[in-house]
């Protein structure tokens, strides 16, 4: 290769044109056929048990994700004007070419069943609007007395009615998401319109991540630009560096649409990467150039870019091929976003090592090194190398052995504890401030209904007709009651409540006969009746029409993982007494998906990230030719990976789908500081200079790149600490966190790590 | 004249013929009204085998003996469950008026509860046990609920039948139209068709069995398809005996709770 960014070096123009050209193509391949992917269904694993599964309940059952509208009036519903509103909503809902008819259930679609003396009253709590208060007066009677309705569809303290509104698959777009905002504007008043819901929740993130990192983005890359400048101190290399991120992000975009790849949310991150891990090759060559154009003035711009390519090109090399071995060990991700994350972060940072060795040196050949004005013994590039900072830092390390290992020991000591602490979350309402509205929405819902939240028990039974045997129901009916009293749990819905309450209507609505029939042949004919003068629709998601398998709806006042998990382990519990009436508990719903989905991008990156050290080792060693220093090489690597999870667990952030793909950093960024420390040491001491000499050397100049390099990505990154949005803000710590321990320990503990056992082999050989 | 002229000429012929045609055919009102008189018989009687088929192509079947009454009050009918057998004897009676604004009145008898529990409902557009029939759908519908239009005729399965379009006058009526192949022959409905608010087809009713028994047609075999919801709804007639006097005592809550 290096022949090639020689030949190269030497036709500049035609470099800077080709980058171009092919920066317009990516650009023009971006603007006409870029995809964005909004529906998280197409994230998840098609073929994986759980999902299968999830999705053939979903069919069975009809469950859907709700968006809940609910209409809160400051004294009580049961006034003409609020009830006649509900239809009104209902109407304009319905007129939604999203949205059928028979998706939505409100108050006024409900049906009141009453037990009267003599038989059961089968009707509608209203058809049209209440002309008078006696009306509205006689609606809230009905309601009081009706327990499937009351605290579900109206609030207990009756002040707020909820308009639910099943989606089907695929149906939320953020068209309907204008829409539905709008209608509940154009109602308020004097009721407050409030709206809710999983898909609301996830509509609003999918639209507003995006816009804030498309808002932050150019502020980060802005205050990177100036960083670049202070730092450089020339326009020249300023842009340079920058475009060799931002061609590489362009063209990896480009490759993408070409290839037909939509853009997934995660993709978001591979940017992120680039600016992270791009600038720094870039900033290493010029680090060179300017240490031998001071170690040979007079040279010519071809010399300069010639030698920069020489000294540089091997540990840049390494430095890009351990980083991207890092990404592709992404692919072994069962989840495809996560997997072509890898492969084009790979592949970004491929063109970005490119980039930095055809356009840094092809900038010296045309406009000259523009040598900065840095006073030379400031730098620590003085050869006897004493009187740099880089030199004294390294006598410094050297001299307090103990210091270093003991703090090193110490951070490693309480990342592995924050590590034992670091949680899944897979909610999406955790990603908003506390104080948004839709987090306080969210909030005033579950304090008034079951739950916004979901989770979906799918009971199954060998043989048809199980779900008659009132044992069974019985038991459905203890789990559900003592499910209910667990944390967070709000409310639950199962064939056993439809029963009860069919029981307890004809039985004249007689309290005591509140619970399930007492034989299989009264259950099954109330459940006839109730498919012939209720509603059979309402039965169908609870349970199946050959009474198999049942539905037992758990409302839910929270969609954090620690909930869900709670609940499902909870239940887990009640496996062997189903077992004894032959029925097995799984899980459905996007909740649950969402957790098993978090689960598994956290399965495959862990994972990754064990075969990436691997990678990097073997890369390393490969490099070096010595596994020692392969070794050495992963302590930076190994540093940050475990403080990145250990401050996660200790700060209480929790891993995500995006925090958990930073770790990703840790890997890129800790191997490139380490293969370039250890080859500027390597050469030193192959010139014939002693260790501590070379360590300083090493030290004053790459161990100066590698700190410029963090100063400048974090400078950057900590902009993201002013989003709006709190998931954009924990990647600006965490990216910023993770070039801190790669610098730190690369200069510390590696160091003294390289040192100590590098003279030893190096004895020992003679 | 030449050909073009010729051309026209004729045309203009056949388009008068076919007007005259269309005049002297019924209009959609009489032929529905045809329908509606058509005689009943004042009793029927017979076993009904109901086949649920849902969206995955699974069935389930329930068979109940039906029998079916006029009198001076209006029409009365009895079901008796005979399968499956977890509901065996469960029964259900109703009363309908002809006297106008008079709603239904409906019993229902659990044999685990062995007591007839009367039952008030409102919702004439309920699904019919579940399946794809409405109450409405089965009952004998007044033409002076709708609008008639005749459409045109066309031949179903060899039978010659004219197509009328009803519009319910009630908009909140349970279909936004319906449209009927009425049978030129037998003046019998052979196939319907039910849109939705929305203008879209919703289901299909078809007859695929009628027989003349006691000089009254019975439908022995039909289907209801809902094309949105994928499922249908099979209802076989057999074992049917017309006009055998049935007297009124035999539907009585006494009745149902005796089973048959």
């Amino acid at each position: 290769m290096k022949p090639f960014y020689k030949w190269a070096s030497r036709r500049p123009v035609a470099v800077f044109l080709v980058v171009l050209a092919l920066v317009a193509a990516s650009g023009i391949l971006i603007r006409s056929r870029m995809r964005m992917e909004t529906d998280l269904d197409e994230y998840m694993p098609r073929d994986h048990p759980a999902f299968v599964f999830s999705d053939e309940a979903e069919e069975r059952f009809l469950i859907r994700d709700a968006i809940l509208v609910a209409v809160e009036h400051p004294e009580s519903i049961f006034n003409p004007d609020t009830l006649e509103k509900l239809i009104l909503i209902e109407e304009a809902l319905a007129g939604f070419d999203e949205i059928e008819e028979s998706d939505i259930r409100s108050l006024h679609t409900a049906e009141n069943i009453l037990g009267t003396e003599d038989g059961l009253d089968v009707r509608d709590f209203y058809t049209d609007a209440p002309q008078d208060q006696a009306a509205c007066d006689r609606i809230r009677d009905d309601v009081r007395a009706n327990e499937m309705v009351r605290g579900r569809l109206v609030s207990s303290d009756e002040r707020t009615a909820l308009v639910l509104v099943d989606l089907a698959d695929g149906e939320f777009s953020r068209d309907l998401y204008d829409k539905i905002l709008a209608l509940a504007e154009q109602f308020e008043g004097p009721e407050t319109i409030h709206v809710a819901g999983r898909p609301i929740v996830e509509g609003t993130m999918a639209i507003l991540g995006p816009k804030d990192m498309a808002r932050m983005g150019p502020l980060v890359i802005l205050v990177i630009a100036a960083t670049l400048f202070i730092v450089l101190r020339s326009l020249l290399r300023t842009l340079i560096s920058l475009s060799v991120v931002l061609v590489s992000t362009v063209w990896t975009f480009g490759l993408m649409v070409l290839l037909g790849i939509p853009v997934y949310t995660v993709t978001i991150m591979i940017p992120v990467m680039l600016i992270a891990i791009g600038v720094a090759y870039a900033i290493h060559i010029y680090n060179q150039i300017d240490y031998f154009t001071r170690e040979h003035p007079g040279s010519t711009r071809e010399e300069i870019a010639e030698n920069a390519i020489d000294v540089i090109w091997n540990p840049v090399l390494f430095a890009g091929l351990t980083t991207m071995a890092g990404f592709v060990s992404l692919t072994t991700s069962q989840v495809y976003p996560v997997k072509y994350f890898g492969l084009f972060a790979a592949f970004g940072v491929l063109a970005a090592l490119l980039l930095s060795m055809l356009l840094v040196p092809a900038g010296i050949v045309l406009f000259g090194a523009g040598t900065p004005r840095v006073k030379p013994a400031r730098s620590g590039s003085a050869a006897a190398g004493s009187g740099g900072f880089g030199a004294r830092f390294a006598d410094a390390v050297l001299k307090r052995p103990k210091t270093v290992l003991g703090i090193s020991l110490l951070v490693i000591v309480l990342a592995i504890f924050g590590i034992t602490r670091v949680w899944i979350n897979t909610s999406f309402l955790d990603n908003f401030e506390r104080d948004s509205d839709i987090v306080r929405t969210d909030a005033f819902m579950n304090a008034r209904f079951g739950g916004t939240s979901t989770l979906n028990v799918i009971l199954e039974a060998r043989d048809a007709d199980a779900f008659k045997d009132p044992g069974l129901l019985r038991l459905m009916l203890e789990i559900q009651e003592s499910v209910e009293t667990r944390d967070k749990v709000g409310d639950s819905v199962s064939i056993a409540d439809y029963l009860a309450r069919m029981n307890k209507v004809m039985h004249e609505d007689r309290e005591e006969f509140d619970t399930v029939p007492e034989s299989r042949e009264m259950t099954a004919q109330y459940l006839l009746l109730y498919e012939m003068s209720g509603d059979p629709e309402n039965l169908w998601k609870v349970v199946d029409n050959e009474y198999r398998s049942a539905n037992m709806i758990v409302q839910l006042k929270s969609d954090d993982s620690r909930t869900i998990t709670n609940v499902v382990s909870f239940l887990d519990g009640y496996a062997d007494r189903l077992a004894e009436h032959g029925v097995t508990a799984r899980y459905a719903g996007s909740g649950y998906k969402s957790l098993v989905f978090s689960g598994l991008i956290l399965q495959g990156q862990i994972s990754s990230l064990g075969l990436s050290v691997l990678i990097v080792f073997l890369l390393v060693s490969l490099m070096f030719r010595s596994l020692l220093l392969g070794l050495v090489g992963t302590i930076p690597v190994v540093i940050s990976i475990a403080v990145n999870f250990g401050s996660m667990g200790l700060l209480n952030l929790p891993l995500t789908t995006s925090t958990a793909l930073i770790s990703s950093i840790a890997v890129g960024i800790g191997v490139d500081y380490a293969i370039h420390f250890i080859e500027r040491y390597r050469e030193r001491m192959k010139e014939g200079h002693a260790a501590p000499e070379a360590g300083r050397f090493a030290m004053g100049l790459t161990g100066r790149a590698v700190f410029l390099n963090a100063a400048i990505v974090i400078a950057g990154f900590l902009v993201l600490l002013f989003s709006v949005f709190p998931p954009n803000r924990q990647v600006g710590a965490l990216v910023s966190l993770n070039m801190v321990t790669a610098f730190a320990g690369t200069v510390t503990i590696m160091f003294l790590v390289l040192r100590n056992f590098h003279t030893s082999i190096k004895e020992k050989n003679k | 004249m030449n050909a073009h002229a010729n051309r026209v000429l004729v045309l203009t012929a056949a388009l008068f013929a076919a007007i005259a045609l269309y005049a002297a055919e019924p209009s959609g009102t009489e032929i529905m009204q045809a329908v509606y008189d058509r005689p009943q018989g004042k009793d029927v009687q017979g076993n009904l085998t109901m086949t649920l088929v849902d969206s995955k192509g699974k069935e389930r079947v329930r068979s109940l003996r039906q029998v079916t009454g006029t009198f001076a009050s209006g029409e009365k009918k009895l079901m008796v469950f005979l399968s499956p057998a977890d509901v065996r004897g469960t029964s259900f009676m109703n009363w309908s008026y002809d006297e106008a604004g008079r709603s239904d009145d409906q019993w229902i008898y659990l044999p685990a509860l062995k007591r007839v529990k009367r039952i008030s409902s409102e919702g004439r557009g309920d699904s019919f046990m579940g399946s794809d029939f409405t109450y409405d759908d089965l009952g004998d519908r007044h033409p002076s609920e709708d609008e008639h239009r005749v459409t045109g005729s066309e031949s179903i399965a060899g039978e010659d039948c004219w197509i009328v379009e009803s519009v319910p006058r009630d908009p909140k009526d349970l279909y936004s139209r319906t449209v009927t192949w009425v049978s030129k022959k037998t003046m019998v409905g052979v196939k319907r068709e039910y849109y939705d608010h929305r203008g879209a087809l919703l289901k299909t009713l078809t007859i695929s069995k009628l027989e003349s028994i006691s000089d009254v047609w019975v439908i022995l075999k039909t289907e209801m398809r809902n094309v949105q919801k994928n499922t249908s709804t099979r209802i076989e007639f057999s074992e049917v005996k017309v006009n055998s006097g049935i007297p009124e005592d035999e539907f009585t809550e006494r009745a149902m709770t005796r089973g048959l």
